[in-house]
C-alpha cells in the first residue's frame, strides 16, 4: 500500500543469474560502468541503454521495481534537464522572454538526465540483486589489498555494511512510520498535494530517530554474534567467481570502454 | 581457557545506569551462572531483566562492579570477542536482530563470523533449523516473516554458534504451543549436555523447568533459589508481580471453602484425580 | 457505539516481487458484532497479524470485501473514515512508536482527531493510566529508551487514546507482567461495557483471551478452521492440538469437571470452578 512504492536500494529476493553472481564482480562491473557513463555522449548513451536493457531482460530481472526507484530521483532529473536546457549557450532554437533553448542545451539536457537515470538503474540493479551483507563482504574482499597501505579494511567494511543496510532501513522505517500514523488517523492517500507535503513533515523527524535507533540495534545484533568487520569471516556460500561470470564481466567492461569512443 | 567446570559467568556488585537515565537499571547484583544448569530470570516490566542479559555477554559494561565470563572481564575490550563467542544471545525483540537476506544465511551468520569451513557451517545451520523446526523457511527473507517465525530464526541463530551459554531474553514469548514446547525441550537437552541456559520469562511454567530461579525487583535480586522453594506459595508469587499457577489459585479457593488439597498437587490432572479419589 | 464489521471471503497475499505471491489469508468470512470481544487465535504464521491489519484497514484485501455498519468499505473516503473508527495495536511495539517523547506518541492520534489543550491532556492521561504508564515518570522519555514491556504499554496507550469504536489488538499480552496483564483485561472489559466498543484480541495463546472473549476464531494456515464459543471449546468440538494450540488450564479443569458430571457455569472463573469442585467433593463425601 502506501510507501511500498519506493524501492531504491532495496534488495529483492529472487533467483536470477545476477543474484547468484559473485558480488565482487558485480561491484567491479557496476563501478566501472558508473564511471564510464560520464564519458558517454549521444550514441554511446543509446547503445549503453540498449545493452543494459538486453542484459536485464536476459536475466529476467523484474523491471518494475527498477523503474519505480526512478520515482525517487525524478525531481533531480527534471531539474537537471531544465537547467541544462535553458542555461547552456549555443545556437538559439527557441526563445520566450528571457528563456532561450539552444541546440547544445537540448542535447546536454537529454545527455545529463540520461546519465543520472542510468546511474540510478546501475546502482539499483546492484542493490536489487545483492543483499547488503554480501555487498559488504564483496567490498571487504576487494579492499583487502589496501591493508598493505595501512588502511583499516575491516573497520571500513563494517562501516560500509552498516551504511549499506542503512539505506533500505530508511525505507522500511519510513514505511513503518507512515503505517503507524495512518493507523492513527493521518491521511497519506489524499489527492491534495499540499496536504501530502504537509504530512511528510511529521514523518521525517521521527524517521531519523528511528533509523538511528534501528541501525544501532542492528549493529549490536551483528556484534553480539561475533561480527568483527569481516576479518576472518567465512561464508555458508563462499564467494566464487565462475569462469563464465569472469568472462562476462570482462566483456561487459570492455564494451563499456568501447562505448565511450562512440 | 579453563575446563568446562570452571567456565562461569559471574556478576560482582554490578550496577548499571543507562546514559542520561535518572536512576540505576541494575543496582547491585551478585550472581554466578554455571554451565550445565538452567536459570530462569523473572520480574516485573522494567525490573532490569534485559539489562542483566545484556551485561552477561558484554553488550553492556557495568557502570560499577564487574562481569567476568570464563575469567575474562567484560570491561576489557580485548576479551569482548571471546566472551561473545561463548555467550550467545537471543534478544527480546526478534525484529531488531534479523541481519541477513535469507533465513539460512541468517542462521549461518554467527558460524560465518567464527571462520568455520562452509561444510561445517552447512551442518550447523541445518541442524539448528531442524531443531527449532524452520527448515521450510530456509529461503525466505527473515524480515518478511511473522513475528513468531522470526523468534524461532533468532533461536536457531544462537544455537548455530554452539556457545557455552545461551542467554534467552523472553525468546519464547511469541511462540505457539508446539514451538514453545520444542524450544524448551531443546533448552533442557542442551543443559543436560552441559550448556548453561539463562532464560528470561514471564511464565511460571517455564521457570519451574529451571534449576535456579532468580527474581529481580527494581534492579536487585529479590529472591534466588530452587523453583520449588521460591515459587511454592501463591501469595509470594503474587507479591513479586508474577502470575500464579492456575492450580494453586484453585487450591487456595478450595481452602477457603474448607477443602484441603494435599501438598504436591501441581497440575490440573492431579487435581482432577484428587477430586475423584 | 460500534457497528457490525463484516469480512466476506477476504483473501490477502503478500507480493514477493520476482516470486509467486505468498497467500497469508484465504477466503475469510466473519462478522465482528457490536460490543463483542472476539478472539482471533492460531499458530505462528497462521495469518493472525495479517488479519488484524486487514480488519484495521491497513492492508487492502487482495480479494473479497469488507463492510462496516452495513456499508461496503470501498474508495478512499470510506476507507479513511473507517480507519478513524478502528484502533490497531501492532504486534511489534517498535513498528508503532515514532515520536520523540512518550507523551507525544500517545497524543498523536487524538491530535489527528482534532483534540487540543486540556481535552487532549485528559485523553492522554486517561489512556496512559489504563495502559499502566506513569506519565510523570515516563512522559518525557523517548519511547525507544524504554524496556520492552514499557514500550508495549506506551503503544497500547496510543491506541486507547484514539477512543476507537473497534479495538484490534495484536498480541496485547506478550511481554506484560502479570499485574499489567490483569489491568489490561480489566480495562478491555470496562471499555466494551461503557463504550459499547467491539474488541478483537489476536493471540497465539487462548488463555490470554479466555476470560474476556465471547467467541474464538481459529485460524489455520490462512483459513478459518472454526468459530467457537467457550463452551464448545471446553466440550472439545474441535481438536486444538492440530491447530498448534491447547485449551487453557481453566478450560481443561472445566472439561474435567464436566466429564465427572459437574455443571460449570463459567469455565473461566476460578471461584466458580472451585465451588463446583467443592460441591462435587461434598457429594462424594456424603455418599
Ligand atoms: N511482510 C511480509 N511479506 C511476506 N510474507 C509475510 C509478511 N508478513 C508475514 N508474512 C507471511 O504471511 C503468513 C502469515 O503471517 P502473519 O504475520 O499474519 O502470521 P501470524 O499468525 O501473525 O503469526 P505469529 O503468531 O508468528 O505472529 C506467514 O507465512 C508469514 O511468513
Ligand atoms: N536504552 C535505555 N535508556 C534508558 N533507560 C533504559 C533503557 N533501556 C531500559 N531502560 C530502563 O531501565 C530499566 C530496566 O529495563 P529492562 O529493559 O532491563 O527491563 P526488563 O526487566 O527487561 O523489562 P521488560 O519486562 O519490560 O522487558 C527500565 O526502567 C527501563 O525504563
Ligand atoms: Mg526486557
Ligand atoms: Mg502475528
Amino acid at each position: 500500500m502506501v510507501g511500498s512504492d519506493i524501492t531504491i536500494g532495496q534488495y529483492l529476493s529472487a533467483e536470477t543469474a545476477l543474484h547468484s553472481a559473485d558480488p565482487r564482480l558485480k561491484i567491479a562491473a557496476t563501478v566501472s560502468a558508473m564511471i564510464l557513463v560520464f564519458t558517454y555522449e549521444g550514441w554511446g548513451l543509446v547503445a549503453f541503454t540498449g545493452m543494459m536493457l538486453v542484459i536485464l531482460l536476459a536475466v529476467r530481472l523484474p523491471l518494475m521495481p527498477l523503474l519505480k526507484s526512478l520515482r525517487a530521483v525524478w525531481v533531480i532529473v527534471v531539474l537537471t534537464f531544465l537547467l541544462q536546457l535553458f542555461l547552456t549557450p549555443g545556437e538559439v532554437l527557441w526563445q520566450w522572454g528571457f528563456l532561450s533553448v539552444t541546440d547544445t542545451g537540448l542535447m546536454n539536457g537529454v545527455v545529463f538526465s540520461a546519465r543520472i537515470i542510468l546511474l540510478v538503474v546501475l546502482l539499483g540493479a546492484l542493490t536489487m540483486t545483492t543483499p547488503p551483507l554480501k555487498l559488504a563482504d564483496g567490498m571487504q574482499s576487494l579492499l583487502r589489498p589496501l591493508k598493505y597501505l595501512a588502511v583499516p579494511v575491516s573497520r571500513v567494511a563494517t562501516v560500509v555494511s552498516i551504511t549499506l543496510m542503512f539505506i533500505p532501513n530508511v525505507l522500511e522505517q519510513s514505511r513503518k512510520v507512515i503505517r503507524s500514523q495512518m493507523a492513527r488517523g493521518a491521511d497519506f492517500e489524499s489527492a491534495n498535494l499540499l496536504r501530502r507535503v504537509k504530512d511528510t513533515v511529521p514523518v521525517l523527524v521521527p524517521l531519523f530517530v528511528k533509523v538511528f535507533h534501528d541501525s544501532d540495534e542492528l549493529a549490536v545484533a551483528m556484534y553480539a554474534r561475533s561480527y568483527a568487520g569481516g576479518e576472518g569471516r567465512t561464508r555458508l556460500y563462499p564467494m566464487k567467481a565462475g569462469s563464465m561470470e569472469v568472462l562476462f564481466t570482462i566483456a561487459f567492461v570492455v564494451a563499456c570502454i568501447a562505448l565511450s569512443f562512440l | 581457557m579453563g575446563d568446562a567446570d570452571s567456565f562461569r559467568m559471574r556478576m560482582e556488585g554490578v550496577r548499571y545506569r543507562y546514559p542520561r537515565a535518572g536512576s540505576d537499571a541494575l543496582s547491585g547484583i551478585d550472581l554466578e551462572f554455571e554451565q550445565g544448569r538452567m536459570y530462569a530470570v523473572l520480574g516485573r516490566n522494567g525490573s532490569g531483566k534485559s539489562t542483566l542479559a545484556r551485561c552477561l555477554n558484554g553488550l553492556l559494561v557495568p557502570t560499577v562492579g564487574r562481569v567476568t565470563v570464563g575469567g575474562l572481564d567484560s570491561a576489557d575490550g580485548a576479551s569482548g570477542l571471546e566472551i561473545r563467542r561463548n555467550v550467545a544471545m537471543v534478544f527480546q525483540n526478534p525484529d531488531a536482530q534479523m541481519i541477513a537476506s535469507s533465513v539460512e544465511e541468517e542462521v549461518a551468520f554467527g558460524p560465518e563470523n567464527l571462520g568455520l569451513e562452509p561444510a561445517l557451517i552447512r551442518g550447523r545451520v541445518d541442524r539448528a533449523m531442524d531443531l527449532v523446526g524452520i527448515r521450510e523457511l530456509a529461503r525466505r527473507q527473515p524480515r518478511k516473516l511473522s513475528q513468531g517465525q522470526k523468534q524461532l530464526v533468532a533461536v536457531a541463530g544462537a544455537l548455530a554458534m554452539e556457545p557455552r551459554f545461551i542467554v534467552s531474553d523472553e525468546s519464547t514469548s511469541m511462540l505457539d504451543h508446539d514451538a514453545r514446547e520444542r524450544v524448551l525441550e531443546l533448552f533442557g537437552r542442551l543443559r543436560d549436555d552441559g550448556l548453561g541456559i539463562v532464560h528470561v520469562t514471564h511464565f511460571l511454567e517455564e521457570a519451574l523447568l529451571a534449576d535456579t530461579v532468580v527474581i529481580l525487583e527494581d534492579g536487585v535480586v529479590a529472591d534466588e533459589g530452587a523453583p520449588a522453594d521460591v515459587l511454592s506459595s501463591p501469595d509470594e508469587v503474587r507479591g513479586l508481580g508474577l502470575r500464579p499457577l492456575e492450580v494453586t489459585v484453585v487450591i487456595r479457593e478450595l481452602a477457603t471453602l474448607g477443602h484441603r488439597v494435599p501438598a504436591g498437587v501441581l497440575d490440573i490432572e492431579e487435581l482432577l484425580s484428587w477430586l475423584n479419589a | 457505539m460500534a457497528e457490525r464489521l463484516t469480512l466476506e471471503e477476504v483473501s490477502y497475499s503478500y507480493p514477493l516481487p520476482g516470486r509467486e505471491d505468498l497467500p497469508a489469508l484465504d477466503g475469510i468470512s466473519l462478522a465482528v458484532e457490536p460490543g463483542e470481544v472476539l478472539c482471533v487465535a492460531g499458530a505462528n504464521g497462521s495469518g493472525k497479524s495479517t488479519l488484524a491489519q486487514v480488519c484495521a484497514g491497513l492492508l487492502a484485501p487482495t480479494a473479497g470485501s469488507m463492510g462496516y455498519g452495513g456499508e461496503k468499505i470501498e474508495g478512499r473516503r470510506r476507507l479513511l473514515s473507517f480507519r478513524r473508527k478502528v484502533g490497531l495495536l501492532f504486534q511489534n511495539a517498535e513498528d508503532q512508536l515514532f515520536a520523540d517523547t512518550v507523551f507525544e506518541d500517545v497524543a498523536f492520534g487524538p491530535r489527528n482527531h482534532g483534540l487540543k489543550g486540556e481535552e487532549l491532556e485528559t485523553r492522554v492521561a486517561s489512556a496512559a493510566g489504563h495502559a499502566g504508564i506513569d506519565l510523570d515518570e515516563l512522559g518525557g522519555r523517548s519511547p525507544f529508551s524504554l524496556s520492552e514491556g514499557e514500550k508495549r504499554r506506551v503503544a497500547l496507550a496510543g491506541v486507547l487514546a484514539l477512543d476507537p469504536e473497534v479495538l484490534v489488538l495484536d498480541e496485547p499480552f506478550i511481554g506484560l507482567d502479570f499485574d499489567n496483564g490483569e489491568r489490561l483485561k480489566g480495562v478491555l472489559g470496562a471499555y466494551r461495557e461503557e463504550r459499547g466498543a467491539s474488541v478483537v484480541i489476536v493471540t497465539h495463546e487462548l488463555a490470554d483471551a479466555w476470560s474476556l472473549a465471547d467467541r474464538f476464531v481459529l485460524l489455520d494456515g490462512g483459513r478459518c478452521a472454526a468459530v467457537e464459543e467457550k463452551s464448545e471449546l471446553v466440550r472439545g468440538d474441535i481438536e486444538l492440538a492440530g491447530l498448534g494450540m491447547r485449551l487453557p488450564q481453566w478450560g481443561a479443569l472445566a472439561r474435567g469437571l464436566i466429564r465427572c458430571g459437574v455443571a460449570v457455569a463459567d469455565p473461566s472463573d476460578p471461584v466458580v470452578l472451585a465451588r463446583a469442585m467443592a460441591e462435587r467433593r461434598r457429594a462424594s463425601d456424603g455418599r
